[in-house]
């Protein structure tokens, strides 16, 4: 898997203060796109690396904090900065809480900014490789026959292969040979692993 | 007139007369003037004046009747048969109660009044005659039919102009006493004019002595008493609704001073939000460069200090802080510009009277503060200038000293404002008792953005200045012993012709 080089998105409705920050951002070689209001960036084409928002607190037609809240609900889970001119206390702490990565009040110190960025793309990486992991891994699930999925959930409760023919009503033959082929297809090496695995995509244990 | 035997002649006691007529007066007066606090009270309270007014009235108008009666003496001996007389009282209360009733009503239609009035005529006509059957004498009364009609009609009518004065009366105004008393005085007239219209409508015949079962004779000491007794009544009766009417305009007199203060407040915290939201637009605007100046700055320290700083990049960037250095500064120019409003507009006028406009503006504000508020102007004192400008340079000047006297001190409070001729034209000075001004600060007041205010924005005497400058004066605060004396100077407007 090749990662797509990481992006800083900012968007600020004041053109000086947004050639600012994308000059200091990309002193450190940090590609920036920057957008005048929040419509914008939402129309915009977002990039398939690891990214993360500057967004300023105080945008013309929507406040920062309801774009947060606008961004949440349509499950666009980016990483944001606020930068505000006048941030009071509560609205810190509604930021903060809805899972804002740093609350900077202009004028912000550069180091700052760009330990804030550095963390919010830190952030947005791995969760973005998770993600990724996942993904993969429901693809593998796909691969598995219906069989194989029934026997999974069963293997991974810890049940003896004895155990599993008399639930599914086969021989303990066949089982073996499910056993085998979804762990192969599944990439675990051993039970140990196809446990983690389950666990990662959500598969339940059966309690019997 | 009379047939048969003669009619005993009688006489009248006019001191008695005189004492009834008193009597009829204050009957009335005391009716007129609760008239108004049956208007003014509701629910129970309501049911209580109506009931002690129809009892301070119709005693009076009984009282009145029967002290007319006893005016008249006949060569016979006369007594009373009390449960009629007493059956009098009662309906002479009734009657006054209808007409209170009637008067206090939120509207009285012409159908109302004469209704009102034919049932209080009828009732006081029927009192009168009632009276009059009570007598017990050795004689019978013959009536008049025209004298009785007469006075039936008197009774209604009396009744009619008593219900309209008494419903134009009830409102509290300052010529309402007088107007009272020159009411009470016609309805005590009329009352009497039907008492006596109805007391010569009959003539005694001498008769076989009558029954005289239930009967009293009357003695003068009684008669007295019924008299002093009513006036006490009717005295009781106006105090309590004086002593009422005052308990109720001191109420009334708060509830406004109360709603006074909060509409003060409410103005004063929607000039306090309008100043936050104004603190916060500048905040921003001013923010907004600076952060593009601190951001391009570090971006320069940061090339300078990297490997290989590039010049074209430095460039750009500094070009940029210059930029936005100077979009500060214009910020602060227009937020200057918009304190002083728009462009001065000059024109000749008298500092006095824009002295005394804003004087009138202020007022309300030092009366709260029991602050005195005195001008001392110079006769015509003509300068060139921006009324609307000049006026907020003098209103700053006065709110000032008065926030400065918010302080309890022992001296009086006062501001005083005087102009005078002055070498450079006119001098206008505004001098408070305050604390005074602190001789470090007097020279920083005037200071964009120094305040000694906790919520002040320090731009009052800045812009103050400014505005004394553009008018080519000088406003400056003149060290005194006592208080704060800020002084401004303002060229003299030369009259020239204009051909």
């Amino acid at each position: 898997m090749t990662e797509a080089a990481p992006i800083v998105f900012v968007v600020d409705d004041d053109p000086s203060v947004r050639r600012a920050i994308k000059r200091l951002i990309g002193s450190v070689g940090l590609q920036v796109e920057t957008f005048a209001s929040a419509l914008e960036f939402l129309s915009s084409k977002r990039s398939e690396g690891p990214s993360c928002l500057v967004l300023d607190i105080r945008l013309p037609g929507i406040s920062g904090l309801e774009f947060q809240r606008k961004l949440a609900e349509a499950d666009i889970s980016l990483p944001i900065i606020f930068i505000t001119a006048h941030g009071d206390i509560p609205m810190t702490v509604r930021a903060m809480k809805a899972g804002a990565v740093e609350f900077l009040t202009k004028p912000f110190r550069d180091q700052d900014l760009l330990d804030a960025v550095h963390v919010a793309l830190e952030r947005d990486r791995a969760r973005r490789e998770q993600e990724g992991e996942i993904a993969a891994l429901r693809k593998r699930l796909e691969s598995l026959t219906p069989r194989e999925r029934e026997v999974l959930p069963l293997v991974v409760s810890g049940l003896l292969n004895k155990q599993i023919a008399a639930e599914i009503g086969t021989s303990e033959t066949t089982v073996k040979v499910h056993r085998s082929q979804l762990m192969r297809k599944l990439g675990a090496d051993s039970l140990a692993e196809l446990v983690r695995l389950a666990a990662k995509i959500g598969i339940p244990h059966t309690e019997s | 007139m009379v047939s048969g035997n003669a009619a005993l002649p009688g006489f009248y006691d006019y001191g008695e007369v005189a004492r009834s007529v008193l009597i009829a007066v204050a009957a009335s007066y005391a009716a007129l003037d609760l008239t108004g606090r049956v208007t003014a009270a509701s629910g129970r309270t309501r049911v209580a004046w109506l009931s002690a007014g129809a009892t301070a009235m119709g005693t009076g108008i009984w009282a009145m009747h029967f002290k007319g009666m006893l005016a008249f003496h006949l060569p016979v001996p006369v007594e009373y048969h009390w449960p009629t007389v007493l059956a009098a009282l009662l309906l002479a209360v009734l009657a006054s109660a209808v007409a209170l009733y009637l008067a206090s009503r939120q509207k009285m239609g012409p159908p109302e009044a004469l209704a009102g009035s034919l049932a209080m005529g009828g009732g006081i006509a029927s009192l009168h005659y009632l009276c009059m059957a009570a007598m017990r004498l050795p004689a019978i009364a013959e009536y008049s039919s025209l004298l009785v009609i007469g006075s039936i009609l008197l009774a209604v009518l009396f009744s009619l102009i008593a219900l309209l004065m008494a419903f134009g009366l009830r409102e509290e105004t300052r010529w309402t006493v007088p107007r009272r008393l020159g009411s009470a005085a016609v309805m005590g007239a009329a009352v009497s004019a039907m008492h006596y219209t109805a007391m010569a409508a009959a003539s005694f015949i001498p008769a076989p002595p009558p029954d005289l079962s239930l009967a009293t004779s009357i003695s003068p000491l009684a008669t007295n008493g019924i008299a002093i007794v009513t006036l006490i009544v009717i005295f009781a009766a106006v105090i309590t609704s004086s002593v009422d009417r005052r308990a109720s305009t001191e109420v009334q007199r708060r509830a406004e001073e109360a709603l006074q203060e909060a509409q003060d407040k409410l103005a004063r915290v929607t000039r306090d939000q309008a100043m936050g939201e104004l603190a916060a637009a500048i905040a921003h605007e001013i923010n907004q460069p600076l952060t593009a100046v601190v951001t391009n700055g570090n971006f320069c320290l940061r090339q300078i200090d990297g490997a290989a700083p590039s010049l074209r990049e430095l460039r750009e960037a500094m070009a940029e802080i210059v930029n936005d250095g100077t979009r500060a500064s214009e910020v602060i120019s227009r937020i200057r510009a918009l304190f002083m409003k728009r462009a001065a507009d000059r024109v000749e006028l008298d500092i006095n009277e824009v002295i005394q406009q804003a004087a009138t503006l202020v007022r309300s504000e030092a009366d709260r503060g029991r602050i005195s508020l005195l001008t001392h102007l110079a006769a015509d004192q003509r300068v060139l200038g921006d009324r609307v400008q000049l006026q907020q340079v003098l209103i700053n000047l006065i709110m000032n000293a008065i926030e400065a006297m918010r302080k309890p001190t022992e001296r009086p409070r006062q501001i005083l404002i005087k102009s005078t001729r002055h070498s450079d034209g006119v001098l206008v000075q505004v001098q408070d008792s305050g604390p005074g001004v602190d001789p470090e600060q007097a020279d920083r007041i005037f200071e964009p953005f120094f305040t000694s205010k906790p919520e002040g924005v320090g731009m009052g005497l800045s812009i103050s200045r400014s505005i004394v400058e553009s008018h080519g004066g000088r406003l400056w605060v003149e060290a005194v012993s006592n208080g704060a004396l800020f002084e401004f100077t303002l060229p003299a407007q030369i009259l020239t012709n204009v051909s």
